[in-house]
């Protein structure tokens, strides 16, 4: 090979090999500040798991199945009271939204969340002293009224008191709790667990329950306005009447009145042969007392098709498990009578139709009728509420009109079923920590403001190879020969402890960073660290971090994500590499001063080291050897 | 007459994308009858994915001395196939004072970019050109990684990243349009002689045509990179950041 018009300078020569510090030390990384390669940074940015999103109260479920993971009990049990105050109640009582959101369902069974959720309220039922009641502010005297001690009622009072507010509540039954009491029977929510919880709230001091006071009767509206603020919560316990005839007889009874007498320990019978006019959850719980009161059975009628069904479906089977029966796309037509009494009703064929306002109107199929023999009759097409006390541009149909914060005008609000129509439990809970924290605001002077959207983890964003498939722990039921004899015994048995750790253990944290130590791991070059934590577990030395992405590829819950470099601008993100990359002008093999003088002292240090143990004496070669000896 | 080109790009992802680039401007300068190389890069771990690599070519109306060095000692035109390496090095270490010309892919705004630079690298500016390459190119494949190839493409390349066989025809891609946005901003070469040696000459002078520029010579002594004004480089008319697809 020719080397004419070559020019190869002499710096070519130098050494080099051997002095460059290795990038795991701390120099090494002062010196190759790598992190200038990257396309992206991976940022620690938590999302909200979708079951958290799904909770109207916006319980921080994924924090407190971890705590329960970790056997952090009483942790959990704050968590859940900083946002339900009844766990208790809802860990038997709810229809879960949760668990429909989690993304658990996409990948084997949704997290059993309500039987968790159970599990550490009676764990913090059972504790000594209340745990909530350590670090809540003094009182401050302003008095909140609040009508209805349902779910939203309690809610609202209680975080009121978590804000320091006093509060008192109109409650026109005589004993509190609202629907928790007068709509949800005891084999479903055991009263002494209700009152439990009631006596919780209570015992936090500044919650005054007035039983015997109703509204409009009792205390007026003017009355109620003249509080600095007050919460609107009295439900809707009014049922609505069958437009049939013979609906007068004696024997048609409301579903939500015998619930209501049922529930307050007040004598109630019902026949061994009962009919249930209705497609909801209503329908499905007076069925199921009834057959527990009368020992007979129950026959559900609905206008909806089986999937229609309003009812939840752990429930519709349970029910049938307990001997109810489903007559679906099936309508009443007439209620016979003799002697007053209720024989029978006629029923026909028929299907669920809305008009354009969303009214049901029930299809008929004409000549399909034929007459079912029964000595009950219990309604349960829906419920209002009476509302003529109020003036008249507040309310319409059975619900209290209210501006999209529930506020209904000045400083009053409005939550739970009288103002959304019949509605779940913990919308009501909902409802009520909402209107606490916007009552807190018009007190205080603050805008009210919707809370900003929040950004939910989808399961597609998880990494699914973590997450070992694991079947649900099946929730434990009473059988059902025994529920059948029992209007008290629960019917939906509780998770032993070690069922509630390892079903906790089954979340997969979505979007939420729970240090599971595997961005540590991964990372080949040592820059998730631990010692200086960014996000409560880790952070990322970005100058050295060179964007491979393996930790926001292998962060199982997705809460490690990519962030374009460029998008980072702040002063000081820059760190332009000194070392490579031709580090003084001219050519490729010639180093920088830095990295010169790192060199020369390097060598200089290394001849000193050999020069100095024969120092003293004669050296076979004087001269030979002298600092620096490198040839610049 | 002497310029140097350096094409900054990173290691196999978007390798080929820098080859281009220098090879086309190195062979249309050669056929125009200019002295000209284009030197690949052995010394930036070609090799390894992501790893910023180079990309040099140079000619001139004299005979070439230093054919064996690979490093241009004073590139005076500087290409960034991806934004990013806005923030990594000093790319324009050993450029004249005020000569250079900076090309950058990218799609984000050329006073954004700008920010990056420090005042003694604005310094040796002449130009600061932005083209949305990606944009402005014809779209194949999917590859999240190299903005307009596929994957089994990629994987072809890693065998070919040393040169040793081309598979497609030079000048596709992201690099036609930062090809055209480059020679129309530095004005040296005629734009259609380098067309006629890029396998994509539409997206070329799509990007001849369109990228923005900032004149930075206005702004020489002047303190910080003041006007922004957006003025057109030779032979293009000025536009937008091209947005145009």
């Amino acid at each position: 090979m020719s080397v004419r018009g070559t020019r190869i300078p002499p710096h070519l020569r130098l050494p080099i090999a051997g002095v460059t510090p290795p990038p795991t030390e701390k120099e090494g990384q002062r010196l190759f500040p790598t992190g200038n390669f990257r396309f992206y940074r991976p940022v620690y940015r938590d999302k909200t798991p979708p079951c958290n999103n799904a909770c109207p109260t916006g319980e921080q479920i994924q924090k407190y199945l971890d705590f329960v993971k970790h056997d952090r009990f009483l942790d959990g049990y704050l968590t859940i009271c900083a946002d339900n105050p009844m766990p208790s109640v809802t860990g038997r009582v709810c229809y879960h939204p949760c668990e429909t959101a989690c993304n658990r369902g996409e990948h084997d069974e949704p997290i059993g969340i309500r039987s968790v959720e159970r599990f550490l309220g009676d764990y913090g039922l059972a504790l000594p002293e209340n745990p909530i009641a350590g670090d809540l502010p003094e009182l401050n005297g302003t008095t909140v009224a609040i009508v209805g001690s349902g779910p939203a009622g309690l809610a609202c009072a209680y975080h009121l008191r978590r804000r320091g507010y006093p509060s008192v509540i109109f409650e026109a039954l005589e004993k509190p709790g609202g629907m928790l009491r007068a709509g949800i029977p005891h084999w479903h929510l055991p009263e002494e667990i209700l009152d439990a919880e009631i006596a919780k709230l209570t015992s936090l001091g500044g919650i005054d329950i007035r039983c015997g006071v109703r509204a409009g009767e009792d205390i007026s509206w003017e009355e109620l306005r003249a509080y600095p603020a007050a919460f609107l919560a009295l439900g809707q316990d009014v049922g609505r009447r069958l437009p049939v005839d013979g609906a007068g007889s004696r024997g048609v009874v409301g579903a939500l009145e015998f619930l209501r007498e049922a529930g307050l320990g007040r004598p109630v019978t019902v026949g061994r042969r009962v009919l249930v006019v209705g497609g909801g959850n209503t329908a499905s719980d007076a069925a199921r007392s009834a057959i527990r009161l009368g020992g007979g059975e129950a026959i559900i009628v609905s206008l909806e098709s089986e999937t229609e069904l309003l009812v939840v479906p752990e429930d519709l089977a349970q029910a049938r498990e307990e001997g109810v029966v489903l007559a679906a796309n099936t309508a009443v037509v007439r209620v016979n009578a003799a002697k007053g009494h209720v024989t029978g009703a006629v029923v026909c064929q028929a299907r669920l139709a809305r008009d354009g306002s969303g009214t049901v109107v029930p299809h008929l199929v004409p000549g399909t009728e034929r007459e079912v023999p029964c000595d009950t009759i219990m309604i349960a097409i829906g419920q209002v509420q009476q509302l003529a006390w109020l003036p008249a541009h507040l309310s319409d149909g059975g619900v209290i009109t209210a501006d999209e914060h529930g506020r209904v005008e000045g400083n009053v609000f409005v939550g739970g079923d009288v103002m959304r129509g019949p509605s779940m439990v913990v919308d009501a809970l909902g409802d009520g920590k909402r209107a606490a924290r916007d009552i807190d605001r018009v007190l205080t002077a603050q805008a009210l403001a919707a809370d900003p959207e929040p950004e939910i983890m989808p399961y597609q964003g998880l990494n699914p190879a973590y997450f070992r498939h694991a079947p649900r722990i099946p929730v434990p039921l009473a059988p059902p020969e025994q529920r059948r004899r029992s209007q008290t015994a629960e019917v939906t048995l509780a998770y032993s402890r070690e069922q509630a750790v390892a079903e906790s253990d089954r979340c997969m944290s979505c979007g939420v960073c729970n240090g599971c130590d595997n961005c540590y791991i991964v990372c080949p070059d040592v820059s998730v660290l631990r010692d200086t934590r960014e996000n409560g577990h880790y952070s990322i030395r970005t100058t050295y971090c060179k964007g491979c992405l393996v930790c926001v590829q292998e962060c199982p819950t997705g809460a490690l994500e990519k962030v374009p470099e460029l998008d980072f601008d702040e002063p000081g993100d820059v760190v332009r590499m000194q070392t490579a990359f031709a580090p003084y002008e001219g050519a490729h093999a010639e180093q920088s001063a830095f990295t010169r003088q790192l060199i020369e002292q390097t060598i200089a240090e290394y001849d000193a080291a050999r020069a100095a143990p024969a120092a003293p004496g004669a050296s076979a070669a004087p001269g030979a050897v002298t600092a620096g000896g490198a040839e610049g | 007459m002497y310029h140097e080109l350096t094409v900054w790009s990173r290691g196999i992802i978007m390798d080929k994308e820098a080859r281009d680039v220098s090879s086309c401007v190195a062979s249309a300068a050669r056929s125009l009858g200019y002295h000209a190389e284009n030197v690949s890069d052995y010394i930036d771990d070609p090799d390894r994915t992501n790893c910023l690599v180079r990309r040099y070519a140079r000619f001139g109306d004299a005979p070439i001395v230093d054919r064996f060095v690979y490093e241009n000692p004073h590139p005076d035109w500087v290409v960034l196939v991806e934004e990013t390496i806005i923030k990594a090095v000093d790319f324009l270490r050993g450029t004249p004072e005020r000569a250079g010309v900076l090309v950058i892919n990218s799609k984000r705004d050329p006073e954004y970019l700008l920010k990056f630079l420090p005042e003694q690298m604005r310094a040796r500016l002449a130009r600061f050109v932005v083209v949305d390459a990606v944009g402005l190119a014809e779209q194949r494949g999917d590859s999240p990684w190299m903005f307009v190839r596929n994957l089994s493409e990629l994987a072809f390349d890693r065998m070919s990243t040393e040169g040793a066989e081309e598979r497609l025809a030079i000048g596709l891609g992201v690099a036609a349009p930062l090809l055209g946005a480059l020679v129309a901003a530095t004005g040296v070469l005629p734009v259609d002689a380098v067309a006629a040696v890029v396998a994509d000459r539409d997206a070329m002078l799509r990007g001849a045509a369109g990228h923005a520029v900032i004149d930075l010579t206005a702004a020489a002594g002047s303190g910080p990179a003041a006007a922004p004004g957006t003025t057109a480089g030779p032979g293009t008319s000025a536009t937008a950041p091209a947005t145009a697809r």
